[in-house]
């Protein structure tokens, strides 16, 4: 027999088992899926976040506001002196009244706030985009931020790069926790796939017998077993892709416009939906292997049942 | 031909299975395999397919020493070697034809030639119309034909037959025995284990005898019963 005869055999084979034995493959294939979910639900929320992240930090600014004593000189030179910089990208040096203004457009229920102060509180400064790739070398821009800090003119440093990069661990944090999770799980769905081939060959153990006493090699035994595994793997990511396609496009549609949103705004990659499928298809390949190690198929052409007389 | 040098199989309970034995069964030879239970007969014949492993000597079958046979070769050897016994192992939930024709589907032959095999075989054990019946549905002599059938359909050297007989009455069991028969007059050497010594008496042939593993007698029978096909040409005469 042909390696593609062979093949053809074992699918036969294995789709015939799933359907004769719907209820335990069923159960395989759904272990599979839950586990999947929950690891593209993961992959999911933390790929949104992180893009959100990025996006964020990729309009964040430092802005470095100037004492009210600071001079026009003073601060054409520091908005000069950062434009030299390597790591700011634009600089845009913003009056007290224009700040006022912002304020009073972006806040306009506090605008009285402004006016009973009687002269402009709100101070000059300077907004400075950065280049965020220039934060692997974090020292030297913390020692050009510390070089600002002692500058006379300087009043603060408004920095957003300490929580965007808090919100970024708590990113990893998650990617993690979806790893560890999906991968405790995967193994779960791994011992459910073995536990599910076992008992199928265990039902077969008669047909197992009789091919062995008629001459199948190990691999036209085998065979049938691992597609079947494979076939439940595949399935149950497949089920779990449409599942989480199905959530995302749920969150979308109720939640649009919240912060909820903003985690599934995104659905994942192509890549990364076939990657979940393929994931599943090597659990379920995995697990049929791990049970069908000798000891638990058996070696011989007899059957406990069928002990002569 | 079938050659046993030396011949020991110890069982790890330490029983002993078969004890130093010595023979020679020559191509197209019949040969009954007779003792009490637990004489070894049936350990006999698993050494020849390969079943169990001898615990010392040497086992030839068709010239191949299979007491060394990595166990990978085991199937390439047991497709040249039929196999039947008393329980028929038929598998309930498959019909005739897929129950006879598991090593024409394992040698990868199309779906046609596996049909034409199959009912060319069972039309030799007299069940070609019974194609697509479900063991169940027949009786224990055709559930036995079927079983033999299955051991024929790659026209195997050696047909090994462990206690065929002995879940069926004399006259399916006389039924039986005639096909057996058959099968050895068309070249086939054939091993039959059986206890029944009445059956030998009746068919006769060479008869090994087997007690508590050790080979203690080996005689000839005169011929007695005919075979199927001679005795269907005597009722047609």
């Amino acid at each position: 027999m042909s390696f593609f005869q062979a093949l053809g055999y074992f699918t036969r084979e294995a789709f015939l088992s799933l359907v004769r034995s719907w209820k335990i493959s069923l159960l395989a294939v759904l272990t599979i899926a839950v586990s999947l979910i929950l690891g593209g639900v993961f992959l999911l929320v933390s790929g949104n976040l992180r893009h959100v992240v990025e996006g964020w930090k990729s309009e964040s600014k430092v802005v470095i506001y100037l004492r009210a004593e600071a001079s026009g000189s003073e601060t054409v030179r520091m908005t000069r002196a950062l434009e030299e910089t390597d790591w700011a990208l634009d600089v845009e040096l913003v009056s007290a009244e224009t700040a006022h203004r912002r304020f009073r457009r972006a806040f306009p229920s506090l605008s009285d706030l402004l006016e009973g102060w009687g002269e402009n509180p709100l101070p000059t400064s300077i907004e400075v985009g950065l280049d965020w790739q220039q934060f692997e070398d974090r020292p030297a821009l913390e020692a050009a931020f510390a070089e600002l800090r002692a500058d006379p003119a300087v009043s603060m440093i408004d920095d957003d790069r300490d929580w965007l990069n808090q919100l970024e661990a708590v990113v990893f944090v998650l990617e993690a926790l979806g790893l560890v999770l999906g991968a405790i799980l995967l193994v779960t769905a791994i011992f459910t796939i073995s536990s599910v081939i076992r008992l199928t060959a265990f039902l077969y153990r008669e047909e197992i017998a009789v091919m062995r006493l008629v001459g199948a090699t190990e691999f036209f035994i085998r065979g049938p077993f691992y597609v079947e595994g494979l076939m439940q793997g595949l399935l149950g990511g497949a089920v779990a892709v449409t599942a989480l396609f199905g959530a995302h496009l749920l969150v979308l549609e109720r939640y649009a416009g919240a912060p909820l949103s903003l985690l599934a705004s995104r659905f994942l990659a192509p890549i990364e939906l076939l990657a979940l499928i393929g994931l599943g298809g090597l659990a379920g390949l995995v697990g049929a292997v791990t049970s069908l190690r000798r000891e638990s198929l058996g070696q011989t052409a007899e059957t406990p049942g069928w002990a002569e007389g | 031909m079938i050659e046993f040098f030396r011949v020991t199989k110890r069982y790890a309970g330490g029983q002993i299975g078969l004890d130093g034995v010595d023979l020679r069964i020559d191509p197209g030879q019949m040969v009954f395999l007779t003792g009490p239970s637990g004489a070894g007969k049936t350990t006999f014949l698993k050494l020849i397919y390969c079943e169990e492993m001898p615990s010392s000597g040497n086992i030839l079958v068709n010239g191949r020493n299979v007491s060394s046979l990595p166990r990978s070769k085991v199937p390439y050897l047991r497709r040249t070697i039929g196999v039947v016994f008393q329980s028929f192992r038929l598998i309930p939930r498959k019909t005739v034809f897929e129950n006879v024709c598991y090593l024409p589907r394992i040698l990868g032959l199309s779906s046609r030639e596996q049909k034409k095999l199959a009912f060319e075989t069972l039309r030799q054990v007299g069940l070609a119309h019974r194609l697509n019946a479900f063991p169940l549905q027949l009786s224990g002599g055709e559930q036995q034909r079927v079983a033999i059938a299955r051991a024929l359909i790659n026209r195997p050297e050696i047909l090994l037959a462990d206690e065929p007989t002995g879940n069926l009455d004399p006259e399916l069991s006389d039924e039986i025995m005639r096909l057996i028969l058959d099968i050895h007059l068309r070249g086939t050497t054939v091993i039959f284990a059986t206890h029944d010594r009445d059956l030998i008496q009746r068919v006769g042939r060479r008869v090994l005898t087997l007690d508590q593993g050790k080979l203690i007698d080996d005689y000839e029978l005169p011929s007695g019963l005919a075979a199927e096909t001679e005795a269907t040409d005597g009722e047609q005469k």
